[in-house]
């Protein structure tokens, strides 16, 4: 049975293929119209509350809802890695008690930085494979519930070991952004998917600037119940534990894995089969754009990180403000991402809707280097009010580029979505050890040096995506390939599948996926695709 | 629109922050008189002092060498980091402008100048971090500018120099509660996860 039969006959969803092609050019809102209703009279869509394309993904997003199962693993999914990202920078405003308490020096400041993102290497590698096994629902519970006791246990650190080594523990729970993400790719419609992850990674990243501001508050109210400071901050981390705990039983009781259901029951009644990890792992491992994106994110998330973990002592220390201040201006760094990367996501949909994935390439470039930029000049800033500006620039810039990324992320593979989300996002936390170990962990460079390095480390870093080519799609200096077989997307996504896994029909998801992609190549693409027919008569049309 | 709002709420604080500012910008610790007064600081006991517990004895009276002893209004009795506790820690830097120093953030006692020797009992309290320090007075006019100072060790800082042992800040309630709902975090997943393995397992059989 020749391999390319699959993209003709029998195969779901081209005997619809005049049909997609006009639901492709008008506004992504419209319903899946009656025509596919009327093919498949039993289609299981209408029990939808969201209009749904061919793989139950919704092609709407309406952040103000909360049906089932769509919208509601949105929420649980950005909720969940708000609570996380409140957890992992909980003991960012409050160092200037915990370096008294346990007698810290700068080094030893900067390592427990370090610790607290590095950890999340590891644990958002191992959630990309959780999720594509186990499910998001699962990868999101053990993410918050088997941390919540590391967040508890701040109340026996003693020293500075002990300290750094409970921060390397809080931070694995960081893994809930791969499970959030992944969750809200197999939820929702490429067309839409860089808005929904740009909104979802960018209201759970806000926890790192909400945390600036919950901590001390939460901090003071424990002191005026009596208690001293040594003992009060102990007790502040009591309530991000509570809020994981609630959050994990949350997600595991009212939460989905995909739109038909739950994955074990997916899995065991045979509608989703059963991948092989070593395939999946090679598959992602083996594209050269997942370590592009893997370095790209380590320099746009990466740095976010790391300012969540510097920025409130440097505010506290160079401009002399109260500890209450310094986190209200380290919280508004953290609180753009509420629309700055959903605005990233927006741009990168826009730009694919009028350039492709082209487009999409060049937003990710110059969101990104621009943000470097303005990361430079807060450096350099010696006064409060342009430190200030500098630094939301730097964050609106920063934020949009992590959702820009996310806008491309998911077109690099489906085989392996989970892993690379997983690798990705490691990146992400990998660039941020790698910061703040070279720029943040020494006195060799005074904190404001080493922001403005990191910007120029940052704009360095980002050329690699000009480097990132599709060859259905083109890349930022180049066209899609002429090829005949090598420009389609069945080809690109088919490619992850054997022969042998093709004949048995394994691949099918992807062929989906591939001709629900088309949308990437553009407004031109797009109108060239309609059949022959339209050109004629307008009885036709 | 949020964007503005805290642009323009940012630049207002900032505002605020100069005008606060602008008067002591200039003022220098050298400018100072040094040793305008006679400072000493006596431990309750030999060793590391207990925060919270021990104590110290601190007495001060002007020194024959003062010359600006009319300005004198108030006196700010202050517990200072010796250099060893400085090391690797910017936020306890000394600066010679006296807004920016760090070096002195624990404040003993301020009393009204008197000419007559003075003395104070200073239980160290509870939040004073582990490290070596020393206690140094300053002498301040009328307008709130401090004029002079002593000190209870030399200029090197190096002398007379204690040191003091921070409390832990750990309660056995805080580690009882931490271990419960740790535990219950851990059992309440497990539930959930061989729960579901087990339904799932039910229907396929079915």
């Amino acid at each position: 049975m020749a391999p390319n039969h699959s993209n003709e006959n029998g195969s779901i969803g081209s005997s619809l293929h005049g049909v997609t092609a006009r639901e492709q050019i008008f506004s992504f809102s419209v319903e899946d119209g009656p025509s596919s209703q009327a093919i498949r009279s039993d289609d299981p869509t209408a029990k939808f509350a969201l209009p749904v394309d061919s793989e139950h993904r919704a092609k709407v997003f309406k952040p103000l809802s909360f049906a089932k199962p769509h919208m509601r693993a949105f929420h649980l999914g950005w909720i969940s890695f708000f609570t996380c990202f409140i957890s992992t920078f909980a003991a960012a405003p409050l160092v200037p008690v915990i370096r008294d308490n346990l007698d810290l020096t700068k080094t030893d400041i900067g390592n427990a930085g370090v610790a607290s993102v590095s950890g999340a290497i590891f644990s958002r590698l191992a959630m990309g494979a959780v999720c594509d096994l186990l499910g998001a629902r699962y990868g999101t519970a053990f993410s918050l519930m088997l941390s919540a006791p590391a967040v508890f246990s701040m109340s026996f650190v003693a020293d500075a070991g002990s300290y750094l080594a409970v921060r390397f523990m809080i931070g694995f729970c960081l893994a809930t952004f791969v499970s959030c993400q992944y969750w809200t790719s197999v939820m929702f419609t490429g067309k839409i998917i860089g808005l929904v992850n740009g909104c979802a990674g960018g209201w759970g990243d806000m926890g790192g600037g909400v945390t600036q501001l919950l901590m001390p508050m939460v901090f003071h109210v424990i002191k005026l119940t009596g208690a001293t400071p040594f003992t009060a901050w102990r007790f502040a981390f009591f309530i991000p534990g509570f809020l994981q705990i609630i959050m994990g039983i949350l997600v595991l009781t009212l939460g989905q894995d995909l739109p038909d259901g739950n994955l074990s029951t997916l899995q065991k009644s045979g509608q989703v089969s059963k991948d092989k990890f070593s395939k999946v792992f090679w598959f992602a491992v083996k594209n050269y754009r997942t370590w592009i994106l893997f370095v790209l994110y380590g320099f746009s998330m990466g740095v976010e990180l790391t300012i969540n973990n510097v920025i409130s002592g440097y505010f506290y220390d160079r401009f002399n403000l109260t500890l209450h201040t310094a986190g209200i201006v380290a919280a508004s760094f953290g609180m753009a991402n509420f629309f700055a990367r959903p605005f990233g996501g927006y741009a990168s949909d826009v730009a694919a809707r009028l350039f492709g994935m082209r487009g999409r390439l060049w937003t990710l470039w110059i969101l990104q280097t621009v943000g470097a930029l303005f990361c430079i000049w807060l450096g350099r800033a010696s006064s409060l009010p342009i430190a200030i500006l500098a630094m939301m620039l730097f964050s609106v810039g920063t934020q949009a580029a992590c959702g820009a990324l996310f806008g491309v992320a998911p077109f690099v593979s489906r085989r392996s979505l989970g892993l690379i989300s997983g690798l990705t996002g490691a990146g992400g936390n990998f660039g941020s050890g790698v910061t703040q170990l070279l720029f943040f962990s020494s006195s060799r460079f005074s904190t404001a040096e080493g922001l403005s390095l990191m910007g120029v480390m940052a704009v360095v870093c980002t050329i690699p995506v000009a480097f990132i080519h599709f060859p259905q799609w083109g890349s930022m200096f180049l066209r899609p390939s002429q090829h005949e077989e090598r420009s389609k997307e069945e080809h690109y996504y088919g490619g992850e599948w054997t022969e042998e896994e093709k004949s048995l029909g394994l691949h099918e998801g992807s062929i989906k996926f591939a001709e629900n992609s088309r949308s990437e190549r553009g407004r031109k693409a797009v109108l060239a695709d309609i059949p022959t027919p339209e050109t004629g008569s307008p009885a036709h049309v | 629109m949020a964007i503005h709002k805290s642009l323009f709420a940012s630049l207002l604080i900032c505002l605020l922050f100069q005008i606060s500012h602008g008067a002591t910008k200039e003022r220098l610790f050298s400018d100072l008189e040094k040793g305008a007064l006679e400072v000493t600081a006596k431990p309750s006991r030999e060793g590391v002092l207990d925060a919270g517990i021990d104590k110290l004895s601190i007495t001060w009276k002007l020194s024959s060498t003062a010359t600006k002893e009319a300005e004198f209004t108030t006196i700010k009795v202050k517990l200072c980091y010796a250099p060893v506790s400085q090391v690797d820690r910017p936020w306890r830097k000394t600066e010679n402008e006296l807004f920016k120093d760090k070096s002195c953030p624990h404040k003993i006692i301020t009393r009204a100048y008197d000419k007559s020797p003075q003395s104070f009992e200073y239980t160290l309290e509870r939040d004073i971090p582990t490290g070596t320090y020393f206690v140094r007075a300053y002498a301040v006019d009328a307008k709130d500018h401090e004029v002079a100072f002593g000190q209870s060790t030399n200029e090197a800082k190096s002398t007379n120099l204690f040191s003091v042992q921070a409390i832990s800040g750990r309660h056995k309630s805080l580690d009882i509660a931490s271990v419960c709902f740790s535990v219950f975090s851990v059992l309440a997943l497990l539930v959930f996860f061989v729960n579901e393995k087990r339904k799932a397992k039910i229907e396929q059989s079915k």
